[in-house]
């Protein structure tokens, strides 16, 4: 059985420390776009996730590299 | 539109059970988990936002699933011995059937994300066994103590004696598998201290 979800985008970065998550909150909190998000800073990858219906890979990844993080889509 | 597999979900909830009882939730990864249950760390961050949804969820059906299979066949009206007995049945057969499953209860419901998970999933059981207590205690079939003594009395027996089975043998290293006749005494003696 497969279920249909909301669309849910997750990058590996370099987002590693809060003072670096701090860097990036703003940005993604005030995102109209953007539903919800999170990063795994307990994961080797810094796991970045991004719940939003309309933004591509590529905006998110823009968005990021904007701060000055590394961030590529995970397959 | 990303899809989820529920298959491979099942899957990647059993790895976990596993992994959390053998590494611990310390030693316990996302990405291990990815590897070990073959999906890729994408698909295991659709299905949960990090490490901690996960455990929490994980946590939580864990004992949604034992709390209804402790009320099946139960019911708060019945007289106090049979119901303490379809207690004792209920428990045995999950911890013997679910070791995995129990092991990681144990080690959750010892962790910092107890209150998160007790919270979720047995609201409805409390209710249930208070007012089976309540009601045995007005019947004159059960002793009034506090909750903690009754608790140690009615169920410290029936633990021990699966943990007893579980490790496949007694206090002393002999070998030892429960039985119905061991576990009928045990429940005796068990009623006989927690009646009037």
């Amino acid at each position: 059985m497969k279920n249909h979800l909301e669309n849910i985008l997750v990058f590996a970065t370099n987002i590693k420390t809060e003072n670096d998550k701090q860097k990036i909150t703003n940005t993604l909190n005030k995102h109209s776009e953007i539903k919800q998000w999170n990063v795994d800073q307990e994961d080797i990858d810094c796991v970045l996730r991004i719940v939003t219906n309309t933004l591509s890979e590529e905006h998110i990844i823009h968005l990021i590299k904007q701060h000055d993080f590394d961030c590529a889509a995970l397959d | 539109m990303r899809t989820r597999d529920t298959n491979k979900e099942e899957i990647v909830k059993q790895k976990a059970i596993e992994m959390l009882v053998k590494l611990g939730i310390e030693g316990f990864g996302m990405n291990r988990l990815a590897k070990e249950s073959g999906v890729s760390v994408a698909t295991l961050y659709i299905y949960y936002a990090d490490k901690e949804d996960l455990i929490k969820k994980i946590g939580i059906e864990i004992g949604q699933t034992f709390f209804n299979e402790m009320i099946q066949h139960f019911s708060p009206t019945m007289p106090f011995k049979e119901g303490l007995r379809k207690q004792w049945e209920n428990r045995a057969r999950f911890t013997i059937e679910n070791p995995l499953s129990v092991a990681c209860w144990e080690l959750l419901s010892h962790s910092s994300y107890r209150e998160s998970i007790l919270e979720k999933s047995i609201i409805d059981f409390k209710t249930v066994m208070s007012t089976f207590l309540n009601n045995a205690i007005e019947k004159k079939e059960l002793v009034c103590m506090p909750k903690e003594v009754f608790w140690s009395i009615a169920y410290g027996p029936l633990y021990t004696l699966l943990r007893f089975h579980n490790e496949g043998k007694n206090m002393a290293g002999t070998p030892f598998k429960l039985t119905k006749e061991a576990t009928d005494e045990a429940f005796e003696l068990v009623i006989k201290a927690l009646t009037p």
